[in-house]
């Protein structure tokens, strides 16, 4: 049996880089709670993360981290998992990384559906590159690259991932880390893709959503008692509502994995015999006489 | 009478079926004893177009095709127009008048014209108009003597899957064909003629077939593609064969997502692949960086097509060298290993995942349209000549703090954990990092780190396949070339030594890191250096004048019409050249 561990366990000794008050911390520390929580071992995590800001959280999580190129943690995520089913696989990143550039393995990751789980930190910037507009700025959102005012609309990542079929969408607020640390359990429990958007403050770029500003604009959709997670069309509904933002678990069910669909057996890949040469090998080359 | 040598070019429309009729002629030259080499002309579309299929047969090995083709195999005009003119003189053609007469201004007469009406046969006498295919082989086989029963057993095969009726009109379109011939060419002697003889212990395979074969014997399990010509076959390959063996082929949504996938697998110790061509390499720059940078094992086939952009997506060119070796921002370690034939395309395959593996680096196999999609003769391949080395690979469990995933080492390779192994958690960062995995900007640490990466190049040299000297190596004559040039170049340095011109000829099949010492020692007393390539810009002879420094005899022969060489096109320039001293005529 291996010893129960603590959120700490899951430190690593690599100082963190983000800002003070950056609301980054609260979701690392509610991912090492939840993992601490569900008798998680670091040697059994894999936690892939992409560029920016929320990137640098791969550094911070005592497990197998990979920090990869900006927008692409979701297609080392999934093959991880195909490739070893007994890890926890867990990738994360921002707005711009899962929204912007990888918003293409975002659609399809999420109607793959692999036994994954996806934490977008959503600060509405680009804080790694100090502050221009992102997919879920709001429009007239001043920066760098938009004096102007941003032009463009935001994205509804979660009613995009409802619409493409995803089967677990949560959101949390970075402020509230005791919710998060339950919409994260969940997420990792779930069998399937679970996306956890957290919105998480830019404290250094973003002015307009700030903490206050979140306070005033969020709701729980548990709120309501009859919030039923299981209605499809009554979450695309609290998704494209305008007004306050719905936090909580927006929607689950049940979907065959890509891993069960893959005809795949249960061995990591890595623990199959390819050093022996396999009979099966040389009567392959039959089929070429 | 010509005896076991003919280059066939069988031409048609894309999607009629020609493909399964070419293949079966390759089937029956290959069992009757005869080495042989196919080459796919097909235009970038499913139905219509102009398409032909090569298929060379002769008693040595020849991995390429002829100067001439000794017979033409046309179903319309078009193709006739198209191909007259690289017909041999004295060679043939079958030619389907079914819808149009021969115009008399297109008529050679130094070429033997069969022609018949294909297209009404099959319809009026077999009911369907689509085994006029068939029918033109039962035209060939009479004409130049192939073997009736093999005719007769591999047609046989190829249909049985069909249905009875289907396959019951194919075996009478073979004896319609024979018949016509008997009944109207019988004075006619087409001038060619085939002696079988023992089959032996030989596979007919496509190179692509041959990459995927040799991943999956080197314990390839977790490949990841995204459709592309001619590179897709790779993908299709794995797919069919390695679920068999526990493992997987993935189809991802494009390039960027096909190698990072195989980042990520590669990352949990599976051995790992991605198939692509010039289009799809260019997505994959980024990822291949960081495959350098966490020192995980990928290998990427390319398998090169004309560029730029779209280019001729089913032609040949050999013009992604640059691409493989230099692409990319910052440096990486990194292997551009490229076979010169279908065989070899097996083995170096197999070298590919031992390197990659062993030093923790991205390992490229270069093909090309002309060799990877082409299927030629060759010996059984052997088995216990292929062996699995993973190198470093660190299962057992290790010491959390002690153990450092990217420790120096003498050379530059440190022990590999993978996912799952107790006390070897860390960071996997693209970012510099110390030895720990630590992300670090230390001017010291980079140095180091940069000395260790790259310092692998150096530590790998022994362990690279070895070019291969043909010929003869004190000649003044010395030839540089790689990939599918192989066959041609070969073929050109025996022509020319029956003309009693000597040649040597470095053939490469590691092309990076560049063999330095190898290319100096060989070009030691030559007087005239050719380098043989499919592009404009010489991208090999470069290379290699950047490392033996000016040589004042050094001559680019290329091409870069999307074909592959014909061995007259390299003997020509080298002749004219070195006996003559006609200048030569290079573009770039
Ligand atoms: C291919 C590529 N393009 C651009 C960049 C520069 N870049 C780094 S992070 C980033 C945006 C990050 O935004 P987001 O994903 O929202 O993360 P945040 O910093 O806000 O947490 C960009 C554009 C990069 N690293 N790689
Ligand atoms: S710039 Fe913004 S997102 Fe980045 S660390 Fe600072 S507060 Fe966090
Ligand atoms: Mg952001």
């Amino acid at each position: 049996m291996a010893a129960v561990l603590t959120p700490k366990d899951f430190a690593t000794a690599t100082p963190s880089w983000w800002c003070p008050g950056c609301g980054d911390y609260g979701v690392l520390s509610a991912l090492k709670a939840a993992l601490a929580d569900l008798g998680m071992q670091p040697k059994d995590v894999a936690f892939i993360s992409g560029i920016g800001c929320s990137g640098k959280i791969s550094g911070y999580l005592h497990s197998y981290a990979f920090h990869g190129v900006h927008g692409r943690a979701l297609p080392v995520a999934t093959a991880v998992k195909l490739a070893n089913r007994d890890l926890t696989v867990i990738a994360a990143g921002g707005d711009g990384d899962g929204y912007a550039i990888g918003a293409g393995h975002f659609l399809h990751a999420v109607r793959r559906n692999p036994n994954i789980t996806y934490i977008v930190m959503d600060n509405q910037t680009y804080g790694l590159t100090k502050g221009q507009s992102s997919p879920t700025s709001q429009t007239g959102y001043v920066t760098g690259t938009s004096p102007q005012g941003n032009p463009d609309a935001p994205i509804n990542g979660l009613a995009v991932a409802l619409a493409a079929g995803a089967s677990f969408l949560a959101r949390g607020f970075s402020a509230h880390p005791k919710q998060v640390v339950e919409l994260t359990k969940a997420a990792i429990k779930h069998e399937g893709f679970s996306i956890v958007e957290v919105m998480s403050p830019c404290v250094t770029y973003n002015k307009i959503n700030t903490y206050a500003w979140f306070k005033e604009n969020i709701y729980y959709v548990n709120e309501a008692p009859d919030y039923d997670p299981g209605d499809r069309s009554h979450a695309f509904d609290v998704l494209s509502r305008e007004g306050k933002i719905p936090l909580g678990i927006i929607y689950q069910d049940s979907r065959a994995t890509l891993e069960s669909l893959s005809h795949l057996g249960t061995t990591p890949l890595a623990q199959l015999d390819i050093v022996s040469r396999s009979p099966a090998y040389a009567a392959m080359q039959e089929a070429y006489r | 009478m010509v005896v076991n040598d003919i280059e066939i070019m069988f031409g048609g429309q894309a999607g009629d079926g020609s493909l399964t009729t070419g293949d079966l002629i390759a089937g029956v030259f290959k069992r009757m004893g005869l080495e042989v080499y196919t080459y796919k002309d097909f235009p970038s579309r499913i139905r219509g177009g102009h398409t032909n299929y090569v298929i060379r047969a002769s008693e040595h090995p020849n991995w390429g095709m002829a100067d001439f083709v000794d017979c033409l195999v046309a179903f319309d005009l078009e193709a006739v127009e198209a191909h007259l003119d690289e017909l041999r003189p004295g060679g043939f053609i079958i030619f389907d008048n079914s819808s149009e007469p021969i115009p008399d201004g297109v008529r050679r007469s130094d070429v033997t014209w069969y022609e018949v009406p294909l297209a009404k046969i099959a319809k009026s006498d077999l009911g369907l108009e689509l085994v006029r295919n068939t029918i033109s082989l039962g035209v060939l086989s009479a004409l130049i003597g192939m073997d009736r029963s093999i005719v007769r057993e591999l047609v046989s095969n190829a249909y049985k899957r069909k249905s009875e009726k289907v396959l019951d009109q194919n075996l009478r379109a073979i004896e319609a064909g024979e018949q016509y011939v008997e009944r109207h060419f019988a004075e006619w002697p087409s001038g060619y003629a085939l002696r079988a003889g023992a089959d032996g212990d030989r596979l007919i395979m496509m190179g692509n077939d041959a990459i995927g074969y040799g991943a999956l014997v080197a314990g390839c399990r977790f490949m990841a593609g995204y459709p592309i010509t001619p590179a897709t076959d790779v993908l299709e390959w794995m797919a069919k064969h390695v679920p068999r063996f526990g493992g997987i082929a993935v189809q991802a949504e494009d390039e960027l997502s096909a190698i990072n996938m195989v980042l990520g697998a590669a990352f949990t110790g599976v051995r790992a692949m991605t198939a692509t061509s010039g289009p799809g390499q260019a997505l994959m720059t980024e990822a291949i960086g960081l495959a350098g940078v966490l020192e995980i094992p990928v290998v990427v086939i390319e398998c090169a097509r004309t560029g730029p952009s779209t280019g001729m997506p089913t032609k040949t060119e050999q013009s992604n060298l640059n691409h493989l070796i230099f692409s990319g921002h910052g440096e990486i370690p990194r292997v551009v290993l490229a076979p010169g034939t279908v065989e070899d395309s097996f083995y170096l395959t197999v070298d590919a995942f031992n390197l990659a593996e062993k030093y923790q680096c991205p390992v490229f196999v270069l093909s090309e349209q002309a060799l990877c999609q082409s299927k030629a003769t060759l010996p059984s391949l052997d088995l216990s000549r292929t062996s699995v080395e993973r190198g470093k690979l660190q299962t057992e469990p290790v010491v959390f703090g002690e153990y450092k995933r990217f420790a120096f080492t003498a050379d530059g390779v440190s022990p590999r954990v993978i996912p799952g192994v107790e006390g070897g958690m860390h960071l996997a960062a693209g970012s510099e990092h110390n030895d720990a995995g630590v992300i670090t900007e230390s001017a010291l640490n980079r140095r180091r780190m940069m000395d260790k990466r790259m310092g692998k190049m150096e530590s790998m040299r022994d362990d690279l396949p070895k070019p291969i000297i043909h010929g003869d190596p004190q000649a003044e004559i010395a030839i540089f070339g790689y990939g599918s040039n192989r066959g041609p170049i070969g073929e050109a340095l025996e022509r020319l030594w029956q003309a009693g011109i000597a040649a040597r000829f470095f053939e490469f099949r590691t092309l990076w890191p560049f063999p330095e010492a190898e290319v100096r020692a060989f070009v030691e007393g030559a007087v005239h250096v050719f380098v043989v390539e499919n592009n404009y810009t010489g991208q090999l002879e470069r290379l290699i004048r950047y490392v033996v420094g000016p040589l004042e005899h050094m001559h680019l022969v290329n091409k870069y019409d999307g074909r592959p060489f014909r061995p007259i096109e390299i003997i020509d320039p080298i002749e004219k050249y070195a006996l003559l001293r006609v200048p030569m005529e290079v573009r770039r």
